[in-house]
């Protein structure tokens, strides 16, 4: 192919199209290609979407986004075989513009933003995988797709938690099973009214849960599920390295969590519409990869940009807004006809200024405070005996709560120390 | 001269034996439409026609299909209430042909006919088995009948009728046939395959198909699969996949080892008399879609049914 | 040579929703094109790039035949612009209709060599329009066509029947339904995406083309349903391994199928 462009995109989930969608509009000639048949045909997301970076691009946009539900119901739960103890957070402060957060269905929600990008300009290229970088006297100049090259000022690796290109740009090194999560995810239909009265939820509001515990089966992850207009979607995300360790099956802990009595009758009657498994970066900060070389940029979860801090799973804001400040990069490159890394580095640097960064510092101790085993058996168990105990009613004398709870962490044989660091640990952490 | 008859017309002389059947099924009363050696003409009868027409016979100068425009006059003098037309190759484009020469839309492969002269339903599969569809024409009922939707009459022979020849009409263009070449028969038929071994996605690798052909070869069985085995996996050819848009089977006995049970792939077994299921997850669709089921690892049990087979021969 | 290619935007099969009381919705589907329509689609581009000349793709159909994904993916094929004929009262035309629409649409493009159709679409496969169409343009027309070789003035055909190969000389113009062994579609490259954003495109309303015969049509569709559930036995066979093998060889037997 004779024509260069101003850039290309590989891969049009959040943060490619959203780059796509920021660079048409300031009418460069950038090409996005997705190796699915349409933007979101690949995509999978066991998160909420925090809109406020979104509607900075496109404002207002939830009025013609395909979102689900607005979520100002947050619910964390601490979980074990036969119990639970949850937190149950709901706020009318989250139901309006500009919201909060909202369950999306990602097919139908990337493949909208595709489409703005398309619609603003951006070439759409569809089903085509890139196979290689195209390097020339060492640098990055573009594409390789099949038998095919194309050329640009600048690639943009917006290609997944894999990070095949950044691997091959020489920015990062394989990914190894300690960073990386696995999750699985059924969507599973319910009508409308089943999911309002099962969740307590008038008009377009939503629920979000994050539960951790029996889950995972004592592997470190979490389960999720949100509310969608007329299904709910459901799942585990766990760390593949303990997953290995444990030397359990991803299905088999799914299927387990779903019959679990706190779930079950949430999705009791649904019909399985969709079921998937994807990757997700777990290594927060540590495990992020040099960010640009010449020509060439990593943005979204090929950049390791995900935040778990046991409250929120994120992913799809902090792609939305490496997506945009790539393009921005892009922009201030062309303006001085330099797409080096240095001049390129405006990318790391507006990250650095923006929350993208500013967040992933913030919780970058999160994934390793997330590895405490106790998380995963020792505390929920704790937390649902000690409820049980002030609950119950027996012929045994009750005593106050104090004493309870420290019996029930007696008998726990968690040390009081480790209590009170983990909690200390936690609450600055987290 | 409307009447009830229901012609029934087909290049094969089999299928329009079963044509004719199904013609008298429908109405009582069948006329035959004969290309080829007069001598087919007693043998329509014979098979329970009451009237035959002759369009004449098929050389390499005058192929079936050149008979279409005579076809369409002789229809349209005689306005027959239907026309069942054997779903060959042949005959689906003497039918299409036909079709727009009389302003009507032919429905094809047709599985159920019901309904009175003037108001004929039939019944056919759309959306690759996914699907019944029952349509009515407006006027002449005029469809595409495959093998085997009707079962022939016992034959007759000295049954006598009348038999017409029909005067030929030239049509405007004829294709010049420079040669015919035989074809190698084709490597697998799961419509006709009476008992069918059927590998789904818990197969766990390409090399484990030994342990499924072994099976077979025990049942005498043939080899289908589900869709990702033959198209994402290419673990199998397509002709061996069954479902939408695949194979049908008619089969005595399928057994579905590490198959789900999805619809897509169902759609292909329901006319199979006895189905078995494989599959360790109890929960699979399959088990409600199958007659007899194990729940356990196909690595288990299915060398240990391989292993009883054995044992009994 | 001249070539039109027809095909038809259809819902995957794969989509289908079974409500209750057995109804069928294609709501959640996703339009293509249809797999034999491609491979016509590939016949038409592989002739012309042998003999030289054009391939302009045409379909008729409801507003989702007009999608910009659809029109892109079509013309990323090769054709050389597109045709359309676009009214949602197209959504259930019969094969009839279907095909005097095309006819009309093919007059009023301009004279061809060849019109190329699918043996079938993808959802419905009644293998019907392009012998139809054939007879209403009035041009020699054959179906389950396996291989072209253009001539001076015409076309060599294998026809691919049930036991033989016919090889027949076809004057132009004609219409010919290939079979699905014709060939194998190419995948779309990069360069033909992007260029299919630039080519040209005709879109016609019902007004514009007014098919002959008017808009009848001559069949009505009473029900479209899910096939009726066979009842099964449903019953597991319990045991370990080689006690349930036991059992099951006991039943088989006794259906008479072993």
């Amino acid at each position: 192919m004779d024509e260069k462009f101003d850039a290309i995109i590989v891969g049009a989930g959040l943060a490619g199209s959203a780059a796509a969608y920021r660079l048409a509009q300031a009418g460069l000639e950038v090409v996005l290609v997705e190796r699915g048949p349409y933007p979101g045909s690949k995509s999978l997301s066991g998160g909420v979407l925090y809109g406020r970076v979104l509607s900075e691009l496109i404002p207002n946009f939830w009025d013609e986004a395909p979102v689900e539900r607005f979520i100002n119901n947050q619910v964390i739960t601490f979980m074990t075989g036969e119990a639970s103890f949850s937190v149950d957070f709901k706020t009318q402060a989250f139901s309006a513009p500009p919201y909060n957060g909202f369950s999306v269905l990602r097919a139908r929600f990337d493949r909208w933003l595709g489409e703005k990008a398309e619609e603003a300009g951006a070439m759409l290229v569809p089903g085509i995988r890139v196979d290689h970088l195209l390097r020339e006297d060492g640098r990055i100049v573009g594409i390789v797709a099949g038998d095919e090259e194309m050329r640009a000022d600048v690639v943009i690796a917006a290609d997944g938690a894999n990070a095949f290109l950044a691997q091959e740009a020489g920015l990062r090194e394989r990914i190894p099973p300690a960073h990386i999560a696995v999750g699985v995810k059924e969507l599973i239909g319910l009508p409308r009214e089943t999911v309002e009265e099962r969740f307590r939820l008038t008009g377009n509001e939503g629920t979000a849960y994050a539960i951790v515990g029996f889950a995972t089966r004592g592997v470190s992850g979490g389960g999720f599920l949100y509310t969608n207009l007329e299904s709910v979607s459901v799942g585990v995300v766990m760390h593949l390295d303990d997953l290995i360790r444990h030397n359990l099956k991803p299905g088999d802990i799914l299927e387990d969590f779903l019959a679990h009595p706190l779930i079950a009758p949430l999705i009791r009657g649904g019909r399985l519409l969709e079921y998937g498994a994807h990757l997700v970066p777990e290594a927060g900060l540590q495990g992020m990869p040099r960010l640009v070389t010449d020509g060439f940029l990593v943005v979204g979860d090929a950049a390791g940009l995900t935040v778990n801090n046991g409250l929120v799973v994120r992913g799809m804001d902090l792609a939305i807004g490496s997506g945009i400040a790539a393009a921005e990069a892009v922009l201030a490159a062309k303006e001085k006809g330099d797409f080096s890394a240095q001049g390129l580095s405006v990318y790391p640097q507006k990250l650095e200024a923006s929350f993208v960064m500013q967040d992933m510092r913030t919780y970058a101790n999160a994934p390793h405070f997330m590895e405490n085993p106790r998380l995963y058996a020792a505390y929920p168990q704790l937390a649902t005996t000690l409820m049980a105990q002030l609950f119950a009613q027996t012929s045994q004398p009750k005593a106050h709560i104090l004493p309870t709870l420290l019996k029930a962490v007696k008998e726990s044989k968690i040390s009081l120390l480790d209590l009170a660091l983990d909690g200390w640990k936690g609450v600055r952490t987290l | 001269m409307a009447d009830q008859t229901i012609w029934a017309f087909s290049e094969k002389p089999a299928l329009l034996a079963e044509l004719i059947a199904g013609a008298r099924q429908l109405s009582g009363a069948a006329a035959a439409v004969v290309v080829g050696p007069r001598a087919l003409c007693e043998q329509a009868l014979a098979a329970g026609a009451d009237r035959v027409y002759w369009l004449g016979e098929t050389s390499d100068s005058r192929l079936v299909e050149d008979y279409v425009p005579t076809l369409a006059a002789l229809v349209t003098e005689q306005q027959p209430a239907a026309l069942l037309i054997g779903a060959t190759k042949r005959g689906k484009a003497v039918a299409g042909r036909l079709a727009a020469r009389l302003g009507t839309s032919t429905i094809t492969d047709v599985k159920r006919l019901s309904g009175e002269p003037g108001s004929y339903q039939a019944e056919h599969l759309i959306f690759g088995g996914g699907a019944v569809r029952t349509e009515q024409p407006h006027g002449l009922l005029l469809c595409t009948v495959g093998q085997a939707a009707f079962e022939p009459l016992p034959p007759e022979p000295g049954r006598t009728g009348p038999v017409v020849e029909v005067p030929f009409v030239a049509p405007p263009w004829q294709l010049q046939l420079r040669e015919r070449k035989e074809k190698p028969p084709v490597s697998v038929n799961l419509a006709a395959a009476k008992r069918v071994v059927c590998p789904g996605r818990g197969l766990a690798k390409e090399e484990d198909l030994a342990l499924m052909r072994e099976l077979a070869q025990l049942l005498e069985a043939e080899i289908g699969c589900t869709r990702p085995l033959a198209e994402g996996l290419n673990w199998l050819p397509r002709e061996r996949y069954i479902g939408v848009s695949g194979a049908n089977l008619k089969a005595d006995l399928y057994i579905g080892i590490g198959v789900s049970g999805q619809v897509q792939h169902t759609v292909g077994i329901s006319e199979a008399h006895v189905v078995v299921a494989i599959n360790k997850d109890k929960t699979a669709a399959i088990f409600q879609q199958a007659d007899y089921g194990i729940v356990g690892d196909l690595y288990t049990v299915v060398p240990a049914l391989i292993k009883a087979l054995q044992a009994r021969k | 040579m001249n070539i039109v290619v027809c095909y038809k935007l259809t819902p995957d099969a794969e989509d289908i929703e079974v409500k209750p009381n057995r109804t069928i919705s294609l709501e959640k589907a996703e339009w293509n094109i249809g797999e034999y329509d491609l491979m016509a689609i590939e016949a038409g581009v592989q002739l012309v790039e042998a003999v030289g000349g054009q391939v302009s793709a045409l379909s008729v159909g409801p507003h989702q035949t007009a999608a910009s994904k659809a029109k892109k993916d079509v013309l990323s094929r090769g054709p050389d612009d597109l045709y359309l004929v676009i009214d949602d009262a197209l959504a259930n035309a019969d094969t009839h209709l279907t095909a005097r629409l095309l006819a009309t649409a093919i007059r009023k493009r301009g004279p061809f060599d060849l019109v190329l159709c699918g043996e079938g679409s993808s959802d419905l496969y009644f293998q019907q329009v392009g012998l139809q169409l054939g007879e209403l343009l009035g041009v020699p027309v054959i179906n389950a066509v396996s291989r072209i070789m253009p001539a001076d003035g015409k076309v060599i055909v294998e026809r691919s029947l049930e036991n033989e190969v016919e090889v027949l000389e076809v004057p132009l113009p004609a219409v010919l339904a290939v079979t699905a062994d014709i060939n194998q579609p190419r995948l779309p490259t990069m360069k033909e995406i992007l260029k299919a954003g630039k080519k040209p495109v005709t879109e016609w309303t019902l007004a514009d083309v007014p098919p002959a015969g008017g808009l009848q049509e001559s069949v009505t569709v009473l029900s479209t349903l899910a096939p009726k559930q066979v009842e099964r036995k449903q019953i597991i066979v319990p045991g370990n391994p080689d006690e349930a093998v036991q059992t099951l060889i006991g039943y088989l037997s006794k259906e008479g199928v072993l």
